[in-house]
């Protein structure tokens, strides 16, 4: 891919969220029937994707995906075009996990090289603790292993910065002057800002929803919960820090007494 | 009058037909309807014509039984206004349809308020609330925090307690501006202590006087940086965002010089109103005039420098060609589609050109401006334009970049995702690639050690939502991580070290023991005489061994003794290894290191 004309913006970063992962579900006769031509030996169907958050489209900035599966299965290097609105996503059936490496290719305007990412499949309920693995077996068998992760984009070229940033709102002078208009002008703004999703993020734009609903768990509910468990932590790593500092002290103290006892006893 | 009459008059021989005359009232009299209603004396005015008038006969519908239902019964019910919010403590009637059991909906219209009911008792529980008091709404205020006050909110100009006040003065009067403005008495509380001490003192900070715009200005700063905090702008919808944008955007000097200005206005006095009037029109008029000068000039302008020719015009010379060429000239004219040219407007090119074609009759220009006619009547009508045309081209290529480099506002900013940082390497990264660094910048004892703490802390080993601000709080806490296993791992050293240190105490002990009782004596007596001496000499050393651990009997020996013999240092050394050897691991490095350190040492002495 040749870079495009133009230069690079400096010192501007864009970023634009995005959720990669896996699915799987074990096969079951009621709920999930082996389809036929499956081998005996699989025991799951899984799916692996990449996709905007909240099911925004994600086309303008990736153009597609390269799927790099296990060699055991046929055809084990699949490229996803991107389709406008629609998820980058493969269906699959197997019995084993493995490590997938998902490429990301980037639109021709952006210059940029593919960018690899490794994602675990995971089969089995997985989690630090039981609890964790029980709640995930209590939803059906349907095992879930979302990653969400931020695309970030160091200095773009011109070109590509356009295209990341226009598109969900309605360009401000553009809007002012036809508001200037007789009455139309707001109906117009409307239609220039882009369809929001059902969470509320604009297309095209780097938002994420602001509350969860089912299936969307990365919203800025979650972000405010991991922020708040990390100030937690944080006060919990300072106050050990500081008892640690005090006993620190306290050896010290302790160490020059016994080395002035031995000075004065040498 | 009667023709009988009139030949009683005339002396008129009355003939036949007079005589049956009067019978013939008569006749008609009789059977003259008795009209009712009319009284005899004004029926009989009307004369021989019946009269015309016919009495209306006013005849009632009949009812119709058959539809009618039992009449509606009404009854006088109790209720109360959950608006008063006195909880229903007053009790009023008023009547209302009794509702069948079957009937769902009794009539919304409510009867006039009854008398006051002080009967409560059974009827308790069926009291309905009134219609009326869903009207009962209150403004919604901003609400706030003490965190979110001292995170967002903090104004020199306001305290937290006016802030309040103010907020609790919108709620109560609706944010009627003008009732709050006039009920607005903020007295701050002075501190408790100042006031008893000196009375005038406690007066200094009074009320300050706000105005209406001061108050606004304040209201709607809170209120659009609650809404922000509640809502980041990008996440509002439209009428939202708008709503934001206007309390944002608040100016309380242009409200004030607004209404300044109205007061302004509608104080003039009658004459004033007049004269001010005059003068607008005075300036409108100016306005005009100077705008059809420019006119005039302009176009004067664009009859002047009609484009040179260096074009042939020896087509032009004959009448003929003078002719083709003011056909052309009104052609171009027309197709300006100027004002329509007077016989003079018209002619001036017209005569102009030739003047200029007798003036300039080189033969050699005369051929192209025949042939650069069309292109002529381009060019003078391009005149004004032209000049312009490329400049604005110029500007659109220069301005090209521009709009795309535009600033973005904040909000597009957030909306876009857009940052701007000092030194960047450019290129696609992942945020969470910044962490998976931090990690691999660690050696694997040290990663282990980190992940155990965080474990420890219950922070997933994979963040879920690596955003900006979560990566950003994971690397201050990654930051103090790496600072607690530090300082942990110095304490371990430090542990072993005084495992190190006792035991050797005990083997001086034991040796002690075994020479004679004299030693712990001696012991002792210095344990006791100069504490503050041996904290003294300790501390420079304690610092350094808290600095480097791993060469603390050296500095213990060049810092801690500053007199005996090297001799006795080592063997001291010698002794303190053989018992820390089981639990020090690193012995065998540390005692070359004091011996080299000191031999430095006395070479430097």
């Amino acid at each position: 891919m040749a870079p495009p004309a133009g230069k690079r913006v400096k010192g501007v970063q864009v970023f634009r969220p995005f959720v990669y992962g896996t699915t799987a579900r074990p096969f079951d006769e009621k709920t999930n029937p082996k389809p036929p031509g499956v081998p005996d030996d699989h025991t799951h169907s899984w799916m692996v994707f990449v996709k905007g958050i909240d099911d925004v489209d994600v086309t303008y900035w990736l153009r597609r995906v390269q799927f790099k599966l296990h060699e055991s299965i046929p055809n084990h290097v699949r490229m996803i075009e991107g389709e406008k609105g629609k998820p980058f996503q493969i269906h699959e059936t197997g019995w084993g996990e493995f490590e997938i490496t998902i490429k990301l290719y980037y639109v021709p305007e952006s210059g940029e090289k593919p960018q690899t990412l490794y994602h675990h499949l995971r089969l089995h309920p997985y989690g630090r603790t039981e609890e964790e693995k029980e709640t995930m077996r209590l939803n059906g068998g349907e095992v879930i292993s979302w990653v969400y992760e931020e695309q970030i984009f160091n200095e773009p070229y011109e070109a590509f910065y356009d295209v990341l940033t226009s598109g969900a709102l309605p360009i401000p002078g553009a809007a002012a002057s036809k508001a200037g208009g007789k009455g139309k002008g707001s109906a117009k703004g409307k239609e220039q800002e882009a369809q929001r999703s059902e969470g509320g993020v604009l297309e095209r734009s780097a938002m994420i929803p602001m509350t969860n609903r089912p299936g969307q768990p990365f919203s800025r509910e979650t972000e405010q919960l991991e922020v708040k468990k990390l100030q937690e932590a944080m006060m919990k790593v300072q106050e050990m820090t500081k008892k640690m500092a005090v006993e620190l002290e306290k050896k010290n103290q302790r160490m020059q007494e016994l080395r002035a006892e031995s000075v004065k006893t040498a | 009058m009667a023709s009988h009459d009139l030949r009683d008059v005339l002396s008129l021989p009355s003939d036949q037909a007079a005589g049956p005359r009067p019978s013939k009232k008569q006749k008609i009299n009789t059977p003259r309807p008795n009209l009712k209603g009319l009284a005899r004396e004004v029926q009989n005015l009307s004369g021989d014509n019946p009269i015309s008038i016919v009495p209306e006969v006013n005849v009632f519908k009949k009812r119709r039984y058959a539809s009618r239902k039992p009449a509606a019964r009404w009854e006088h019910r109790a209720f109360y206004n959950s608006g008063r919010g006195d909880d229903g403590a007053l009790v009023l009637r008023h009547w209302r349809r009794k509702e069948e059991p079957e009937t769902t909906e009794p009539a919304q219209t409510v009867g006039e308020e009854g008398a006051e009911s002080a009967s409560e008792g059974e009827k308790k529980p069926q009291i309905e609330d009134s219609a009326f008091s869903k009207y009962n709404v209150r403004v919604a205020v901003p609400q706030y925090s003490e965190d979110q006050y001292s995170s967002n909110l903090e104004n020199a100009n306001w305290t937290k307690e006016e802030t309040d006040y103010l907020l609790e003065l919108a709620r109560d009067y609706d944010i009627r501006w003008p009732i709050i403005w006039d009920r607005y008495d903020f007295t701050p509380k002075s501190a408790p202590g100042e006031n008893v001490e000196d009375e005038s003192k406690a007066v200094v900070p009074a009320s300050q006087t706000r105005t209406v715009e001061d108050l606004k200005a304040r209201y709607y700063e809170v209120a659009a940086k609650m809404m922000a905090v509640q809502k980041p702008a990008q996440y509002m919808t439209r009428p939202e965002f708008e709503l934001y944008e206007i309390m944002q955007n608040f100016d309380p000097a242009q409200e004030k010089a607004r209404k300044e200005f109205a007061l302004n206005t509608m104080s003039r006095s009658k004459d004033e109103a007049r004269e001010e009037e005059a003068l607008l029109l005075e300036i409108k008029r100016i306005l005009a005039r100077t705008e059809h000068f420019n006119e005039e000039r302009r176009e004067l302008y664009n009859r002047l420098d009609y484009p040179s020719t260096d074009a042939d015009i020896s087509t032009f010379k004959g009448s003929q060609g003078l002719q083709l060429l003011l056909h052309n000239l009104m052609n171009v004219d027309k197709s300006k589609k100027r004002r329509p040219i007077g016989p003079g407007d018209g002619q001036s090119p017209a005569t102009a050109v030739p003047g200029s074609a007798a003036s300039e009759s080189g033969p050699n220009r005369r051929e192209s401006i025949a042939a650069s006619v069309p292109g002529h009547r381009d060019s003078i009508a391009g005149t004004p334009a032209t000049p312009v045309e490329p400049v604005s081209a110029a500007n659109k290529k220069k301005g090209a970049p521009q709009p795309e480099r535009r600033k973005l506002t904040t909000l597009e900013e957030q909306t876009y995702g857009v940052s701007y940082h000092d030194r960047l390497g450019s290129g696609p990264t992942f945020r969470y690639e910044k962490i998976n660094k931090l990690y691999s910048h660690k050696s694997g004892q040290q990663q282990a050690r980190i992940t155990n703490v965080l474990a420890e802390l219950d922070i997933p080993a994979r963040l879920t939502m690596p955003t900006a601000s979560v990566s950003q709080h994971f690397e201050s806490l990654w930051g103090a991580v790496i600072k607690l296993v530090d300082l942990r791992k110095a304490s371990d050293r430090l542990d072993a070290d005084i495992k190190l240190e006792e035991a050797k105490h005990a083997e001086i002990a034991k040796a002690r023991a075994a020479r004679g009782d004299d030693g712990s004596n001696i012991q002792k007596s210095v344990e006791g005489g100069v504490p503050n001496g041996t904290a003294g000499i300790a501390s420079p050393a304690a610092s350094r061994a808290g600095s480097r651990p791993g060469s603390r009997p050296s500095t213990r020996a060049g810092g801690g003794d500053p007199a005996p013999d090297p001799g006795e240092g080592q063997d001291k050394d010698r002794l303190s290894v053989r018992p820390g050897s089981s639990g020090a691991h690193k012995r065998s490095a540390s005692v070359l290191s004091t011996t080299s350190d000191k031999s430095m040492k006395r070479q430097k002495k």
